[in-house]
């Protein structure tokens, strides 16, 4: 499962740098391709949220303890 | 235009004006850190100048731009900018990460004996590596001193997971906001935009609240590399969305100003690839911090 996030997240990272690329191009093509990357890092990251969310109801992942009992 | 190819800009008093900005905003500040009375004042003189020279800068800037003054040149001079600027943020951030993967996945199990440092153990006795660390070995350093105490679970449909339903749910408006500015959709641009803008201040509203939750909890600055790292990362986040919502602000009056149509609206383009940024920066977090 951990796996299956990581590389979402990279994919994630590869359309955000990709729509970095657009912007600093400019111009029709580059405007086209940014907001077609952007698209796509939304799309992936409510997708990310989800199947966390999914896979934590399925008990396929665990949170982190993150606040301390003392 | 002076020139076909460069736009040479007339003389201007905003650097010196920068400068003294930025000069007493430290001298306050020096101060501030030494107890003496006037150091508050004068560094928030300090910070009142900055911002007015940022005001008056980029309203230069802006006029500049609307009066036509800019050609083609110009233009790809403001998206190299943008891209350094980004650039040193991508830096920033990688930075933090950086350090909490070093010190959860390397440097914590070291001190516990993993890997070829074999002596460490015996610098901290009885130190066994987890993590979340939220004691500093050294700073207590006595054997059989608990390093890491016990830890609760954080609800997994608790504030965290709300927040970063807000943040990704801004992320959705501005894509939304971005396609009506495409199709020159003005009415639904500014709606979009100001949905965006909202769940910007509602995501810092709610970070607020979860950092006086957690610092009530015992997590603080001072709760070893996991608290360090923790509010470091989170804090320095809850900044740049600070000042993306302040970005989105300028913006929306420039798009109410009418400065912006379906194919010239690069300073849109850059605050929204920021704000992007933004979020996947918190999905990040969210993703190594509260689940991994």
């Amino acid at each position: 499962m951990d796996i299956i996030v990581i590389a979402i997240i990279i994919v994630i990272l590869f359309s955000l740098g990709s729509a970095l690329v657009g912007m600093i191009r400019g111009g029709e093509k580059g405007s086209d391709k940014m907001f077609k990357a952007l698209r796509v890092r939304v799309s992936l990251s409510v997708f990310l949220f989800i199947l966390l969310m999914f896979a934590s109801f399925m008990g396929w992942i665990e949170p982190n303890n993150v606040l301390p009992t003392q | 235009m002076s020139n076909q190819n460069y736009y040479i800009p007339h003389g201007t008093y905003w650097p010196i004006i920068g400068s003294i900005g930025i000069s007493t905003t430290f001298v306050g500040f020096a101060n501030l850190l030494h107890d003496v009375s006037w150091g508050a004042p004068v560094m928030g003189l300090g910070l009142t100048i900055l911002v007015f020279m940022l005001f008056g800068w980029l309203g230069t800037v802006v006029n500049e731009s609307i009066s036509g003054t800019y050609n083609k040149q110009v233009d790809r001079t403001f998206r190299w900018g943008m891209s350094w600027f980004i650039f040193s943020e991508v830096m920033f951030f990688a930075a933090f990460f950086g350090a909490l993967f070093y010190a959860r996945i390397l440097s914590v199990p070291w001190l516990d004996g993993a890997g070829n440092n074999m002596f460490t153990p015996e610098l901290w006795e009885g130190f066994k590596a987890a993590w979340p660390l939220i004691n500093t070995p050294g700073a207590i350093g006595q054997s059989g001193t608990a390093f890491s105490t016990g830890f609760e679970l954080v609800n997994p449909w608790g504030l965290p997971a709300i927040n970063t339903a807000l943040l990704l749910s801004s992320g959705v408006t501005i894509t939304y906001a971005h396609h009506a500015l495409r199709n020159d959709h003005r009415n639904a641009l500014i709606a979009w935009m100001i949905a965006t803008i909202v769940l910007g201040v509602l995501f810092l509203g709610f970070q607020i609240t979860e950092y006086g939750h957690a610092y009530h909890e015992g997590l603080k600055l001072t709760s070893g590399i996991y608290g360090s790292t923790f509010y470091l990362l989170t804090g320095f986040h809850g900044f740049h969305v600070t000042v993306g919502a302040i970005m989105l602000t300028v913006i929306l009056y420039r798009i109410q100003k009418g400065h912006f149509n379906s194919e010239n609206h690069f300073a849109f383009e850059g605050v929204a690839w920021y704000w992007h940024f933004v979020d996947v920066v918190w999905l990040g977090l969210f993703v190594f911090v509260y689940w991994l």
